[in-house]
C-alpha cells in the first residue's frame, strides 16, 4: 500500500503518525505490514470486505421519493489504532460521565437539586422538547435511567473530547462487531501480532446489563428488543441485537399490556415480558402517553413502566441530558454529583439563547459550526468553513428567529486516519463511538464505532452523509 | 416462539416453494421451446396459466379456443411468469417476498440460511436480462437450486424449533395448493384438447416422478397411473399424500395454540385430508372432485393455523 501520497498536516492530529511522519510506535506494525502489502492484494482484501456485507445483509435502509434502498455501510479495511493505555483513560472518563448523567436524569424527574441550586438554568431543561414531565417521579431499577449509551468522541491536538452523548437509542454497535469480523478475516496475521482487544462479548454484556434492570430483580427475565419495523434504518441492528442477547425481536403491534403487565403474543399464547431493551424514539412509544397517532407503540406501556411492572431501557425522557443545550452542562454535572473534576472534555459550546452567545455566534458563523439542537445525522447544521455566504445569511435569519434553538461549537480538526483510497493510503477525519453499558455495575467492551468521512477534507462522518466505517484496534503492546 | 415470527417464516416457507415450483415448470417449458411440438407448447403455457389462475399479460393473444396462445410469444410470457413484478406470483416476486420475509425474522433462522437465500437474491437481482433469455434453461435450473440449496442448509444449520416447524409447514401447505392447482389445470386441458397423454410426461418430470413411474410402470404413459402416483404415492415427495403428511407431522410437533377451536380444526382437516386420499381416492370415480376437496382442505388449513397461532382472540389465551 502506497504512501507516498500521504499528506500530513501539522495542525491536525494524525491518529498513525507523528509531526515527522514517522510512524507512531503502536503503529508500526500496521504501517510496516501495510506498506509492505502489494496493492492489488489489499484491494481485494477491501473487495472481500465490501462483498461480505452485502452477501450477509449488514445493511441500513435509505429512503428516498419512490423507494427504499438498501445500503451497505462503507468500510474502510484499514484499522484505526489505540493504545491500551488511552482507551484506559478513555474508559474512566466514561464510566465519570454515564455516571452523573443517570444521576441527573433521577435528579431532573425527581426533586431538581440541580435546578433548586443554581447548576443549571430551569428554561434549559423545561425548552427541551425531549424533558418528558410526564415521568416525573418515576423510580427506575438500580436508578440506572441509560442502560446504553454511545460517546461520539473526538481527538485533536487537545486530546479527546466529547462531541456528543446519545441516550436514547443509540446505534451503531452492529457495525462494529461486523467491522471487526470482517477486518480480522481479512488481516488475520497482523490482527494477532497486534494483540488487538476482543469485542465480541458485547452481547453477552448487554444481555447481563438488561438482566441486571429486571424489575423487582426478578431472576431470568423475559427479554425483548422493541423495534419501529423492518422499514426502520437500523433494522440489520435490531435484528441482530436481539439475536446476539437471546431477545424476541418485537413490534409494538406484538405488545399489549393487561392489568399494568406487559404481554407478548406467542404461539402459545401470551408472555410477559420483563425488560424492553426499546429502539423506538420515546414520542411513539405509547399513543396514550405520547403522540396519539403513533402505530408503533403499546398503549398502557408508560403506565406498566411507572408501576415498575417493565423495564424500559434506555428509559423514556433520556433525551433531555442528551440534549445540544443541556450537553453544554455535562462537566458541570460531574462536579456536582460527584464533586470530581471531569476526565473527559465537553467541545466548548456556547449557547445561543444567551445574548452573548448569540452575537459571538452570528459574528463568527464561517469559523464556527452551527447546530439545531433537535436534530442529528448531521442535519441542520452549518458547518462554517465549508459553507457560502448564502447558506449562511440564510442560517443568520433562521438563528435571530429563534436563538434557544441553536447551540454553536468552534470546527474541530478531527483526527485524521489512513484509509485506503484509489489503492493508496490517503488521510481521512475519524471519530469514534464506544457503547457504555450500566446496569448493576458499568461495562465498556474495549472497542467503538469508529466512523470516517470517506469525502476528502469532509468532516461529516454521519453514515446517512457519506460517512463509512473503520475497525477500531484497542491494542496491548506491552501485553499487560 | 412470537407469532409474528411464526408467521414470517411460514410465509418464507411458502414463498420460496412457490419460486422453485414456478421455476421448475418454466424451466421444463423453456426446454420444450427447443424441440417439441407448437400444440405441445401451447397446451404448456395455458396448463401453468390456468394453475395460476392468471391471464396471460396485455397484448398476449387469449381467445377461448385451444389456440388461445397461437400468436403469443413464449419469451413474453416467460418474462411476465419469471420477472414481472405486478405478478405477485413470479418467480421474481416469490423470490423477493421469501427473501424479505428471511430478513425480517433473521434471528429465527440460521445464519447461513440468511446467507445462502441473500446471495441467490443478489445474483438474481443483479442479472442482466440479455444474459438470462440466452440460456433460459439454466437461470430456471440455477434458481432452483438455489431454493433446493437453502432447504439443504436450512436442514443442516437450523434449530428443531418452533420456526423449523412453521416453514416445513409453510412449504406443506404450499405444495399441497400447487400440485392440486396444476392437476386440476391438467385434467381439465385433458379432457377438451381430447389428445391422448398430452401434458401427461410433463406433468411427471413437474414432479420429479418420471424416474419413479418408469420404475414402477414402466415406458408407458397412463393418466390414471400419473395421477395415482401423484396423489397417492407416499414414497414420492411432491405427492399430494406425502405433502399432506408431512403438514399434519409438523402439527403434530408444534405445541397446541392459543386459538383453540382453530387449532383442533387444523388436526381435524390435515387427518381429513389424508383420509380422503387413503380410503376414497383409490375407488373414486370424479376424482377432480377429490382433489378439489383436498386443495379445498388446505385452503381451509392455511386459514386454520393462522387462527390458532396467530390471529387468536386475546382473551381466548392464558397468559403466562
Amino acid at each position: 500500500m502506497d504512501f507516498g501520497f500521504y499528506d500530513l498536516d501539522l495542525a491536525i492530529y494524525d491518529e498513525m503518525f507523528v509531526a515527522d511522519g514517522e510512524p507512531r510506535e503502536h503503529c508500526r506494525a500496521v504501517y510496516e505490514a501495510l506498506r509492505n502489502t502489494p496493492r492489488e492484494e489489499f484491494e481485494t482484501i477491501q473487495e472481500r470486505v465490501t462483498r461480505s456485507f452485502s452477501q450477509e445483509g449488514i445493511t441500513f435502509t435509505v429512503y428516498g421519493e419512490e423507494e427504499a434502498e438498501e445500503r451497505i455501510i462503507p468500510i474502510d479495511c484499514v484499522p484505526r489504532l489505540l493504545r491500551l493505555a488511552e482507551w484506559r483513560q478513555l474508559e474512566a472518563g466514561l464510566v465519570q460521565r454515564i455516571k452523573a448523567l443517570n444521576l441527573f436524569l433521577g435528579d431532573v424527574y425527581g426533586e431538581c437539586r440541580i435546578v433548586k441550586d443554581g447548576v443549571i438554568p430551569a428554561d434549559v431543561i423545561l425548552d427541551c422538547p425531549q424533558y418528558r414531565p410526564e415521568l416525573r417521579g418515576v423510580r427506575v431499577p438500580n436508578n440506572v435511567w441509560v442502560a446504553v449509551c454511545g460517546t461520539d468522541i473526538v481527538r485533536t491536538h487537545d486530546g479527546f473530547m466529547v462531541l456528543e452523548d446519545n441516550l436514547r437509542v443509540p446505534s451503531g454497535v452492529s457495525y462494529m462487531i461486523a467491522n471487526r469480523k470482517a477486518v480480522k478475516a481479512g488481516l488475520r496475521r497482523l490482527y494477532r501480532t497486534c494483540r488487538v482487544q476482543e469485542i465480541e462479548h458485547y452481547g453477552s454484556q448487554l444481555r447481563r446489563t438488561l438482566g441486571e434492570l429486571a424489575p423487582d430483580g426478578r431472576k431470568d427475565p423475559s427479554l425483548a428488543l422493541l423495534t419501529p419495523g423492518t422499514y426502520n434504518s437500523a433494522f440489520y441492528e435490531h435484528m441482530f441485537l436481539a439475536q446476539e442477547i437471546g431477545a424476541e425481536l418485537v413490534e409494538g403491534q406484538d405488545l399489549l399490556v393487561n392489568d399494568g403487565f406487559v404481554y407478548m403474543r406467542t404461539t402459545s399464547g401470551l408472555r410477559r415480558v420483563d425488560v424492553i431493551y426499546r429502539r423506538v424514539d420515546d414520542d411513539f412509544l405509547d399513543p396514550l402517553t405520547f403522540r396519539e397517532d403513533s402505530l408503533l407503540g403499546v398503549p398502557g406501556l408508560i403506565n406498566a413502566f411507572r408501576r415498575g411492572h417493565v423495564t424500559l431501557a434506555n428509559a423514556p425522557g433520556t433525551g433531555v441530558a442528551d440534549d445540544k443545550s443541556v450537553y453544554a452542562y455535562v462537566p458541570d454535572m460531574v462536579r456536582y454529583y460527584l464533586s470530581e473534576e471531569p476526565l473527559l472534555l465537553n467541545v466548548e459550546t456556547r449557547l445561543c439563547r444567551r445574548p452573548e452567545d448569540l452575537e459571538y455566534t452570528l459574528d463568527n458563523l464561517e469559523h464556527l459550526v452551527t447546530k439545531r439542537v433537535g436534530e442529528s445525522g448531521g442535519y441542520g447544521m452549518l458547518v462554517g468553513p465549508h459553507s457560502t455566504a448564502e447558506e449562511r445569511d440564510a442560517f443568520a435569519e433562521k438563528l435571530r428567529a429563534d436563538p434557544a434553538d441553536y447551540i454553536s461549537q468552534p470546527t474541530l480538526p478531527l483526527s485524521r486516519s489512513p484509509c485506503l483510497v484509489e489503492g493508496r493510503a490517503e488521510p481521512r477525519h475519524v471519530d469514534l463511538r464506544p457503547f457504555v453499558l450500566t446496569g448493576v455495575e458499568t461495562r465498556i467492551v474495549p472497542g467503538a464505532f469508529c466512523r470516517v468521512a470517506l469525502r476528502r477534507g469532509s468532516l461529516v462522518v454521519n453514515s446517512s452523509q457519506g460517512g463509512g466505517g473503520k475497525d477500531l484496534w484497542v491494542v496491548d503492546l506491552e501485553g499487560s | 416462539m412470537l407469532s409474528r415470527s411464526a408467521q414470517g417464516v411460514y410465509w418464507m416457507g411458502r414463498y420460496l416453494t412457490r419460486a422453485q415450483y414456478l421455476s421448475h415448470l418454466l424451466e421444463l417449458h423453456v426446454q420444450a421451446l427447443v424441440d417439441r411440438p407448437v400444440g405441445e407448447i401451447h397446451f404448456g403455457w395455458r396448463r401453468i396459466y390456468r394453475a395460476m389462475k392468471r391471464l396471460p399479460p396485455p397484448g398476449e393473444e387469449w381467445l377461448p379456443e385451444a389456440d388461445e396462445f397461437a400468436l403469443a410469444d413464449s419469451f413474453t410470457l416467460a418474462d411476465d411468469l419469471t420477472f414481472d413484478r405486478t405478478n405477485p406470483e413470479s418467480v421474481w416476486s416469490s423470490l423477493e417476498r421469501g427473501r424479505e420475509n428471511a430478513r425480517q425474522m433473521r434471528h429465527c433462522i440460521s445464519a447461513e440460511m440468511w446467507t445462502c437465500l441473500n446471495r441467490a437474491y443478489l445474483w438474481m437481482r443483479d442479472l442482466e436480462a440479455v444474459d438470462i433469455w440466452r440460456t433460459p434453461e439454466a437461470f430456471y435450473s440455477r434458481t432452483c437450486n438455489e431454493i433446493h440449496n437453502f432447504i439443504g442448509v436450512a436442514d443442516a444449520t437450523m434449530y428443531r424449533g418452533p420456526a423449523w416447524r412453521f416453514m416445513r409447514l409453510g412449504r406443506a401447505i404450499e405444495r399441497i395448493q400447487l400440485v392440486v392447482s396444476l392437476i386440476l389445470a391438467q385434467t381439465d386441458l385433458s379432457r377438451r384438447t381430447r389428445i391422448p397423454n398430452l401434458g401427461w410426461p410433463s406433468m411427471l418430470r413437474a414432479h420429479r416422478a418420471a424416474e419413479a413411474y418408469s420404475r414402477i410402470h414402466g415406458i408407458e404413459i397412463q393418466p390414471d397411473r400419473v395421477l395415482d402416483l401423484l396423489v397417492a404415492d407416499p414414497l414420492l415427495p411432491a405427492s399430494l399424500l406425502s405433502s399432506l403428511r408431512a403438514a399434519a407431522g409438523e402439527l403434530d410437533a408444534i405445541e397446541t395454540g392459543p386459538g383453540v377451536e382453530a387449532d383442533a380444526a387444523a388436526r381435524r382437516l390435515s387427518g381429513r385430508a389424508c383420509a380422503i386420499i387413503l380410503y376414497d381416492w383409490p375407488e373414486a370415480e370424479e376424482r377432480d372432485d377429490l382433489i378439489r376437496r383436498v386443495g379445498q382442505c388446505a385452503r381451509d388449513l392455511h386459514d386454520a393455523v393462522l387462527g390458532a397461532f396467530v390471529d387468536y382472540a386475546i382473551e381466548d389465551s392464558p397468559l403466562r
